[in-house]
């Protein structure tokens, strides 16, 4: 059934899509909708945590939130990607345990990006959660570069397929 | 470490010089969490886009900021094309380009319903840097195949041969 998401001004129709024999999810993008992702970081400004030094994301659908969210703020953001790129420095290398993928997922930070994380506050920032192993791998990436996790933002939520903890999201979106 | 330096606007940045092959180094921009220059070089080639452009192109992912940027000034849309086929995409026209940073094939995926957006539509195509122009030929053969009219490449550099076609802020050297 096709869902209203309502973001301040900004309302889409959700459809959803077959993931699998037995599954189907709502179909969310932020990637080419500069709309809906500027009502999303506007929403997500009073999130942020106060004291914080970073916005710590992951490629490749929330960047663009990600820029936006920085643009409100004035924090700077780090991008932790999914492959190896050949530029990467001494890259820190981090396994995501997904349980809704079945398959393992790996993260990469640039050495040049370690240490710009090193003793500084960072805010997790991600587009969709769903089982929160993305964002339990960025908090160990963040972790291992010598920084802290100040805070966990999502601009969507799928409720009943996680409990979601400390992380704050701008909406939550019904299982299918 | 040996360094380029460019400017953006009224921004400075000493880019590191990396070799990508044996004997060949380039210099490595990279936008992404670089907010200020992101916004400076998006206002500035947002006033080149010529009047008659319908819609934007970007490839993923590290022109994605600028995309955003670029389509909130100017009021036009944006479209991903993605690297890899996602279980959601519906019809998918996938191109394989060989990279110049990767030495890989990459695979260049237009969504299908993103084709009407494209289709009988004057498109500019945005990307941070462009090269040996691999990627811009395939862009450029996936817009071309679903019906869409690529009449400006606008980026924030060219990098080796000298492109007086495309719209660009500055130009790189390849070094050997």
């Amino acid at each position: 059934m096709a869902y209203t998401l309502t973001v301040g001004a900004v309302s889409r129709q959700l459809q959803p899509v077959q993931v699998s024999a037995t599954k189907s999810l709502l179909l969310i993008e932020l990637l080419g909708d500069t709309e809906l992702t500027n009502a999303v970081a506007d929403a997500m400004v009073a999130l942020v945590p106060p004291g914080c030094d970073l916005i710590f994301t992951v490629a490749t659908s929330a960047i663009p939130l990600a820029h936006a969210l920085s643009e409100r703020t004035g924090l700077p953001y780090l991008v932790a990607r999914k492959r190896r790129r050949t530029y990467m420095d001494h890259p820190l290398i981090q396994e995501v345990e997904s349980m809704t993928l079945g398959v393992g997922e790996t993260l990469w930070l640039d050495g040049r990006h370690v240490e710009r994380v090193r003793g500084k506050k960072a805010v997790l920032l991600t587009d969709v959660v769903v089982s929160g192993s993305t964002l339990a791998a960025m908090a160990r990436l963040v972790e291992r570069a010598g920084g802290v996790v100040v805070g966990r933002l999502a601009a969507f939520a799928r409720t009943g397929a996680t409990d979601l903890g400390d992380i704050s999201a701008v909406a939550t979106l019904p299982k299918s | 470490m040996k360094s380029y330096r460019v400017q953006i606007g009224s921004l400075w940045r000493d880019l590191p010089v990396v070799e990508v092959a044996p004997g060949t180094s380039v210099a490595l921009f990279n936008m992404l969490g670089d907010t200020e220059a992101t916004e400076q070089a998006a206002a500035l080639l947002a006033s080149k886009i010529p009047p008659t452009v319908q819609v934007l192109v970007t490839p993923e992912v590290k022109a994605l900021p600028l995309a955003h940027a670029i389509s909130r000034i100017s009021g036009l849309p944006y479209i991903v094309i993605r690297k890899t086929q996602k279980p959601y995409m519906v019809h998918p026209v996938v191109r394989e380009v060989i990279s110049i940073t990767t030495g890989k094939p990459q695979l260049l995926v237009l969504d299908g319903l993103d084709v009407p957006k494209i289709q009988s539509h004057r498109v500019a195509i945005v990307d941070d840097v462009v090269s040996s122009g691999g990627t811009l030929t395939s862009l450029s053969e996936i817009i071309g195949s679903v019906g869409g009219d690529v009449v400006a490449v606008l980026a924030v550099f060219t990098e080796g041969a000298e492109r007086p076609e495309i719209l660009s802020l500055g130009h790189l050297p390849l070094f050997h």
